[in-house]
Parts: structure tokens; sequence; C-alpha cells
């Protein structure tokens, strides 16, 4: 049974507590989902999971890497979604068609 | 009262006074289009109503409340709604971070308390703007899918990919100004623009004009044109309103719309404008500073000529006359929107898009580099 | 340390719009809710101080590629609805995930962060933690810097010569 104390005093651990359920839920959304676009969408809320927990530690030991690294992976969130949307709107022009499932049908 | 409390009372009041201050400006601004393109145009334009047509904004007011409501019946009823809600909101965040005159200060027995005439200062003040503002893009396309009209969502996607392509033109075309003035931060921004006009090379000091002041235009002028030019795209404005070009697309992401829905759709539109102009002003006339007017000056003129005895009257009325300069620098740039918009005929969607990426981005990065350059030979 | 009230507010903000990106039943509604969550993720930035990031959190994610996401789902305009697995699949996916939020609790809780509630200030007096974000930007990661630049680039023609493919809802079917 925790404390009140630690329920009212929002520590570094809250933080990674919340960010874990975050990634947590995204993992699901990418694992129980079937739409491809919605399969990225999960990635996305994965990165911010641990986006999330790269800031908390930052702030909370005063040092100004953390960020940057969210910095970086911000960009290559953008891209990878970037590059996922082309792919997902290249073989929906061919096959209309975004299930998961039937990617793997695909033959060079 | 506790601090927090008090701090937190005192904002959400500046929140409203900021959101009534945008409403009540868009009559105006609606009455100023109107009467303005009949000037422009050789006609008369609303003159029954009131005193020059005044009142012609409050009838069309009640009749827009009076309008029925309806909803189209295969479209997404919650798109729907949110839609207008979701396009008011960006105004007025963005606006509320805007310094709109010094602060203030209100004392008497026990206490004191100055209060900025914004509603909060942020370090990073353009950087929030920008991203707020980007945020409208959603507004547009709930509307064009809760719809479930093809000429709605055929605006929307216009609109929305208008509003990403001009954002990378707009955010690089303000990296000059940030390098010049080396802050995001709104206030500094206008604090070093009240100095007279110098210029730096190879470590000398060059004043030209002296009775000018350092304003970012002069320091800036290809990326205050590059600004200019993209706002109004990102307000969907003529010569950029493809998003409801009438005669392609009926009435764009807002077919659908009628009575107060619409309405909100307007005051986010001139919200928008009134956010970009206030922005023009603050980069690149000096936001609410004037040459000539200092705050000292206008205060002495208070208690000395008109001999004001207050001190808490001095500092509002103070405060009043910076606020009445930030104000008129943009009504003129509300005015330039008007004017531009009833001389310009509209582009066609490639030449948008060709201007925006193959134009405008170019001469951006151009900007960036040059200004660059400069500040590495300034030497200072 | 950061209110309480304003740390709850935000957690059931974003676990409840993270929730309705796993179960809307429209790719839209998700969509929608995702760009939610990252505003208030951005929100929880803002509390934390990292000003700067949490404005690039909003223009970058919530700004442009959600919005990219959302133009996406239009342009294909879905109306079925994802299929479900069977039973025991799901079964499967759900205590894998669970397995693997009881670990990670399970090591936030041993180790010895508990303690820890102040935020250690990063800013003083003259240099803002957004100058020290540039600065350690442009000198200590300037490599990874520019490769994330010429990245970007490739990514930019390759995305560009992806979506050029022939075919689709303009040719004959």
């Amino acid at each position: 049974m925790p404390s009140l104390e630690s329920i009212s005093q929002i520590g570094l651990n809250h933080f990674l507590y919340l960010s874990s359920v975050l990634f947590v839920i995204g993992l699901l959304t990418v694992l129980m989902r079937k739409n491809l676009i919605v399969i990225l969408m999960g990635i996305e809320l994965m990165l911010n999971a641990v986006n999330l927990s790269f800031i908390a530690f930052s702030s909370y030991a005063g040092d100004v890497h953390g960020q940057v690294i969210v910095f970086f992976v911000m960009t290559v969130a953008a891209a990878e979604a970037g590059v996922g949307l082309a792919i997902a709107v290249a073989i929906f022009k061919k096959f209309k068609e975004v299930e998961i499932s039937f990617f793997q049908k695909l033959k060079g | 009262m506790n601090q927090d409390a008090f701090v937190v009372t005192v904002n959400l009041i500046k929140m409203a006074v900021i959101f009534l201050l945008m409403v009540q400006l868009v009559p105006i601004l609606v009455w100023v289009e109107r009467r303005g393109s009949a000037f422009i145009q050789n006609r008369f334009g609303p003159n029954r109503v009131g005193p020059l047509g005044l009142l012609q904004l409050l009838a069309d007011a009640v009749k827009f409340a009076f309008k029925e409501e309806f909803t189209p019946g295969k479209g997404h009823k919650a798109f729907f709604y949110m839609a207008p809600i979701i396009a008011l909101l960006p105004g007025v965040l963005a606006f509320g971070s805007i310094p709109l005159s010094i602060p203030f200060t209100l004392s008497g027995d026990g206490y004191s308390h100055t209060f900025a005439t914004q509603v909060f200062d942020l370090g990073i003040g353009i950087v929030f703007v920008l991203g707020v503002s980007s945020l409208a893009a959603y507004a547009l396309l709930l509307a064009g899918w809760g719809s479930a009209n093809k000429f709605s969502l055929f605006g929307a996607l216009r609109a929305s990919a208008q509003m990403i392509s001009y954002e990378l033109a707009l955010g690089l075309s303000l990296v000059g100004i940030l390098l010049c003035f080396g802050t995001f931060n709104f206030s500094e921004m206008i604090a070093a623009q009240e100095v007279p006009l110098t210029f730096f090379l190879f470590g000398k000091e060059y004043t030209f004009l002296s009775f000018l002041p350092a304003w970012g235009i002069f320091y800036q002028p290809l990326g205050a044109l590059l600004f200019f030019v993209s706002v109004f795209a990102e307000t969907n404005r003529l010569p950029f309103d493809l998003p409801e070009a009438e005669a392609e697309l009926v009435a764009g992401y807002h077919t659908e719309y009628g009575g107060l829905k619409m309405l909100m759709f307007y005051i986010g539109e001139y919200g928008h404008m009134m956010v970009a102009s206030a922005l023009m002003a603050t980069f690149y006339f000096g936001g609410y500073t004037f040459p000539g007017l200092t705050v000292v000056g206008v205060q002495e003129f208070f208690s000395g000529t008109l001999q004001i005895e207050s001190a808490n009257l001095i500092s509002i009325f103070t405060m009043l006359v910076f606020h009445v300069v930030l104000m008129t620098k943009i009504l003129i740039f509300l005015w330039i929107f008007v004017w531009v918009r009833w001389t310009l005929p509209r582009f066609r969607y490639d030449q948008l898009m060709d201007l925006g990426w193959k134009t405008m981005l170019p001469w951006a990065i151009f900007n960036t580099v040059l200004t660059a350059v400069f500040l590495l030979l300034r030497g200072v | 340390m950061i209110s309480a009230a304003l740390f709850y507010g935000f957690s059931a903000f974003i676990i409840i719009f993270a929730l309705a990106v796993l179960f809307a039943p429209n790719p839209i509604v998700s969509a929608l809710s995702l760009a939610a969550t990252m505003v208030g993720v951005a929100g929880l930035f803002f509390a934390l101080g990292s000003h700067f990031i949490a404005a690039v959190q909003i223009t970058v994610y919530a700004g442009a590629v959600m919005v990219l996401f959302v133009m996406v789902l239009m342009l294909f305009d879905l109306k079925k609805e994802d299929a479900v697995s069977a039973m025991y699949v799901r079964f499967l996916k759900i205590s894998v995930a669970g397995v693997i939020l009881g670990l990670i609790s399970g090591a936030i809780t041993l180790s010895g962060f508990a303690s820890n509630t102040t935020i250690m200030s990063v800013d003083t007096a003259s240099v803002t933690p957004t100058k020290k974000l540039a600065v350690l930007l442009f000198t200590k990661y300037l490599l990874a810097f520019e490769v994330l630049g010429i990245l970007l680039l490739v990514i930019a023609i390759g995305v560009v010569s992806v979506s050029r493919i022939k075919g689709g809802t303009h040719a004959k079917s």
C-alpha cells in the first residue's frame, strides 16, 4: 500500500510509471490492430512514452543531454512516419488494402 | 489571498480579456473589409444600418444567431461540432503570448502588483506561437471530414496541404530575425528594437539616419517580405484562398456550415490575421515602441502637463498609450490584408505549390545563410 | 516539484486518449486521439521545464506528423472495421503486454528513484535551458546532427520516389 506522501509528492518514478503505461498501450496498439496506419500510430505512441521518460530523467537530473536525445528521436520518428505512410499509400494505390496480414502475400 | 491562486485568477481574467478583444475586433474588421472592398471597387458598400453602416454587423450577428441549426445527415456529428471550436483556439492562445504593451503597476496601502499585459510570458515565445498555429489545420480537416461533402473534403485537404507547405517557408523566414536578436522571447526582441539604427561590419560601428529605430525591417527586409507572404497562405486569404475558391469548391471546408458555427470560423480566420499582424509588428516594426516615445516621457506628460495625481492612473494611461501604438501598427497590417484581398487575383493550385516550394523556400534558406554570414562578419 | 493536481490531470488526459487510440474502431478517431495524447505529453514537458522540446513536440508531432496521418486516412476512406483475431491469440498478446508492464514497473519500484522529488534547475541566470540545448546540439552532437540532416534528405527523396509509383486510384483496375 503506497503511503499518502508518495501519491501527493510527484517524483521521477511517477513519470516513469506513466511512461511505461503509455508504452504498453502503444505496444498493444501495434499487436492488436490490423490497420497498417493504426500500427504506425502505435509506434509513435511508444516513441512518445520513451521521450517522456527521457525528459523526466533530464529534468530530475538537471542535465540537458536527455533533451538532445528527445530532439533526435522526434526527427527520426517524423522521418519514419513519412516513409511508413508513403509505403502504405503506394500499396493502397495498387491493391486497395491496408490490412497488415495482406502484406505477407506480397512478392518481389 | 494565496499567491498562486491570485496569479491564476489574474491570468484567467487576462485570457478572457484577450478573447473578448479578438471577438470585438472581428465586426470592425468585417466592416472594414466590406467598406474597403467597396472603396476599392468604386461602390458604396453597406451604408444603411447606423452611421457609415457600422451597425450592419450587429444586424448580421443577430441574423447569424437566429439561423436554423442544421447538420449534414451523413456527416460525423462530433467532428462537425468540434471543428469551429478548434478553429477559435489557436488564434486566442497565440495572441495571448504576445506582449500588447508595457507592464503596469497598481499599488495602494499594503499591496503593490505589476501586471504584464501578456497572458503568459514564455521564454520560447515564437516557437510556441508556431506550434499552436500549426494546430489550426485540424479545424479544417475535421470540418471537411465531418461535413460528408466532397467539396468540403477537397477544400480541407487543399487547406491542410497548403498550411503544412507554407509553414516551412514561414519558419525559415523567421530564422534570420531570430539570429539577429538572439532570442525567442518577444519582450527581449522589442527591447532590442528601441535603440537607434546601427550596423556593424568588421568590428566597426556605422550609424545611418540616427533618428531611425533599430527595427527588424531594416536588418531583414527579405525575411519580412517572405514572412508576410507566408502568413497570407497560412491564413488562407486571397491570393492564396484556394481552400474556399468559390468558383471551384462552392465554399470549401465551410460549405455545410451556417449560423453561429460559420461565425466561429470567421472569428478564427480574423484571429489568425490579428496574430499575423501582431507578429509582423513585433518582429519587424518595433512592437509597442515608437521612436521618440519613451516610458518616462509619457509618464511626465500625464503627471506634468495633464496634472494627474494618482500613480495608478498614470501607470494605466501610459500602458494604454503604448497599447494604442501597437494597435495602430496591427490595424495598418490588417488593412494591407484587406487591400491585397481585393486587388490581387487568386493563384492556381500548382502555382501556389510552386511558389511555396520552389521560390519561397530557397529564398528563405538564402536569407538565413546571408544573415549568418553577416553576423559572422560583424566582428563584435 | 510539480503540483500533484497538474500531474494527475495531464496523466488522466494522456491515458484516456491513448486508450482511445487503441480502442477506437474508426482510424481517424484514433489519429485525432493520438494528436490529443501528444498535446498532453507536450503539457507534461512544459511542466517539467523543457519548454523548447514541448513546443517542438506540438509543432512537429501534433502539427505536422499527425496532420499527415489524418490526411492519408481521409484519402483512403476506409469503410470496413478492423478484423479481430482469435480469442487465444488476443489473450496471448494481452498477457505479453501485461508481463512487459509488470517487468517495467517492477524495475522502477526496485530502483532507487522513488525518493527523488526535486527538479534540478537547468537554467542559471545567464544561460537559458534552450541556449544550453542549442550549444550542446552544435558542439558535442554536431556529427549526429549533420548525419540526421543527411538521413532526412535521403528519406525525402525516397518518400517522393515511392509515392510516385504508377497505378492505383488513377489507373485502370
